[in-house]
């Protein structure tokens, strides 16, 4: 039994360094910019960067509203399928799980040569065209995620009876969702979009082949020139996909009425 | 002219006939509960007029207006359903709301009238508490407000009380009676449990394989009932395989004893008959019609005590009150059974 237990924290141990060694190495690094001493110089030429600041803005501006577009997408399409095509479920299932095998450089090539500027619908030809381009291949790419997410927060609540009850007291289809369905799904949604804004800050392919001024292509441009600044951001880009997880498990917990669903 | 109106009805889930020709007038104000075994059609039939289902023919109409191209939200149908189906996200008063909000009614009526409606359920001071607080009893009361209160013209119930323990079955169920009564609205109550429909309802349809078999009173359900589906289904019916010896004097011949009907038989001398008696209706000691018997066992079941009864081949069950006087014969007693020959179906 007891070296059961050994062998359990050993592994253990080993799959820890494997993670934070790396993490803690970069961090390390990070903080040597002045020589001699350790010291947040690196963050603060970083935080300071107009092009971190526009970049970072842009990303999280995209990231919101990959969000929206995913649930608006997501919730009802998800809704819907359990509600009336349950037969179609695994079709759509295996359509979600696309852009996990497609990868993004496959998925931004199909849209640059389907709507370039001599298409008919051109919209690489301005940026706000090549803007929503952009938070449209977002939304793909976050798509198994969101999907995931939403089915099995929906698979938690007993939708048909919920649906009937709303319809007997007069409640139409926008009624529904919006205020019986998206509620009682709102954890799962929120998983969903902190993954979502999780790949969305730290994207690079789609940003950089679209020339979007993105978080992503910030990060590649400054990593090629400069030695500590890369590693500050990199530090600081894990630090916020650690605050999304941790925002998921926050805001799981905090849920009135999540014991209702058992 | 009837409050409600089903005409014609009929429903099809593939090669499955589910409702077939179902028909049914009900007053204003009236309660009638859907009585059958699962997968007989009351389910469907309840869901059709809700709107949740869509007839394959036939028409219901609703104070004269035929709303069978209604959605379920165009009804003005309040429902009850077996999972109480509370809005967990919400709390009792803005589940009790809910219906009172989506039809535009200003937010002080809405109060006042929460507030009437958790009164009259007996949880006035749970409005601010979440569905996943209750108890399943207090759910389902708290689901029978909300459907009451944007006072819907019809009420439908499907086999709201399935999911609760007996005693709250009970009290329940004698609440929900009385709130109707009230309240006066007319209800369709969906069961399988022939208790809840005898002691809740002014009629029954019993149904049966997606037929109505028997639409009557209670009393008339229990004591006439119209087949030998609804003879076995409602109460405990003893079969009894007789052979005819005079038709015309309705005398028969079970396990060599010679019983008189006073009635005449359709079928004719030396053919055989089914007669059904219920143990209720059976007593010890000789009757207008006796029959002799071995006692093959006792059980008690509170005010009741259930005798089973061998008559030759041929099992019977006997129902008597627990009296102090009462003294149950031993097991393995001859005794004789006496019932009136009338309270005998004979088929």
């Amino acid at each position: 039994m007891r070296l059961q237990h050994f062998w359990a924290w050993l592994s253990l141990a080993i799959g820890m360094v494997y993670f934070f060694l790396p993490l803690i190495a970069t961090f390390e690094f990070s903080l040597r910019m002045r020589r001699g001493v350790y010291s947040f110089d690196a963050y603060r030429v970083v935080l300071a960067d107009p092009n971190f600041q526009a970049t970072f803005g842009y990303s999280v501006a995209m990231a919101l509203l990959t969000i929206v577009m995913g649930v608006v997408l997501v919730v009802p399409t998800a809704y819907w399928v359990r509600l009336k095509l349950p037969r179609w479920r695994p079709v759509i299932e295996f359509i979600t799980l696309l852009p996990l095998v497609i990868p993004a450089i496959v998925i931004v090539f199909g849209y640059i040569r389907l709507y370039n500027t001599s298409s008919m619908l051109p919209l690489t030809g301005t940026a706000t065209g090549t803007n929503f381009l952009l938070l449209v291949g977002y939304t793909v790419l976050a798509l198994p995620y969101m999907y995931r997410a939403v089915d099995t927060g929906l698979r938690a609540i007993d939708i048909a009876t919920l649906t009937e009850a709303a319809q007997s007291l007069g409640a139409g289809w926008t009624t529904i969702l919006v205020r019986v369905i998206l509620p009682n799904v709102l954890v799962a949604v929120l998983s969903g979009a902190f993954l979502t804004f999780a790949i969305v800050i730290g994207e690079f392919t789609m940003a950089a082949l679209l020339n979007r001024p993105a978080f992503g292509p910030y990060l590649q441009v400054l990593g090629a020139n400069r030695a500590y600044e890369p590693a500050a951001l990199a530090v600081i880009a894990f630090g916020i996909t650690w605050a999304c997880m941790g925002l998921i498990q926050l805001v799981t917990r905090l849920q009135k009425h999540t014991s209702a669903r058992r | 002219m009837p409050f409600l109106e089903i005409v014609h009805l009929d429903k099809h889930y593939g090669a499955n006939h589910v409702v077939r020709d179902f028909n049914l007038a009900i007053d204003k104000g009236e309660f009638v509960s859907f009585l059958g075994p699962s997968g007989c059609g009351k389910t469907t039939t309840l869901r059709m007029v809700a709107g949740f289902e869509f007839p394959d023919t036939g028409s219901i109409r609703i104070d004269g207006k035929d709303v069978v191209d209604l959605k379920p939200n165009q009804r003005n149908i309040g429902m009850v359903f077996q999972a109480y189906a509370l809005f967990p996200n919400m709390t009792v008063a803005q589940n009790v709301a809910f219906g009172l909000r989506i039809a535009g009614m200003a937010r002080a009526d809405s109060d006042r009238r929460v507030a009437e409606m958790l009164t009259m359920i007996g949880l006035p001071d749970l409005g601010a508490r979440y569905p996943f607080q209750l108890s399943g009893g207090q759910q389902q009361r708290v689901a029978l407000a909300r459907a009451l209160a944007p006072r819907p013209k019809v009420l439908l119930l499907d086999e709201p009380l399935s999911a609760l323990d007996a005693k709250i079955r009970i009290s329940l169920r004698d609440e929900i009676r009385a709130i109707q009564k009230e309240l006066g609205i007319t209800t369709i109550y969906v069961t399988h449990d022939q208790e809840e429909a005898l002691s809740m309802s002014d009629r029954i349809v019993v149904m049966n394989q997606g037929v109505a078999e028997q639409v009557g009173d209670p009393f008339t359900i229990y004591t006439r009932p119209a087949t030998r589906f609804v003879a076995t289904f409602v109460g405990t019916l003893n079969g009894l395989d007789a052979r005819v010896l005079d038709a015309a004097a309705g005398t028969v011949e079970i396990e060599g004893q010679t019983v008189t009907l006073g009635r005449p038989l359709t079928a004719a001398g030396g053919g055989s008959v089914g007669l059904s008696v219920r143990p209720e209706a059976l007593a010890l000691g000789p009757g207008l019609a006796s029959l002799s018997g071995r006692v093959e066992d006792v059980s008690f079941h509170g005010p009741v005590v259930r005798l089973k009864i061998s008559v030759g081949g041929q099992r019977l069950a006997l129902d008597t009150f627990n009296t102090s006087a009462f003294r149950p014969p031993a097991v393995g007693e001859t005794v004789t059974i006496g019932f009136d020959p009338a309270d005998a179906l004979v088929a």
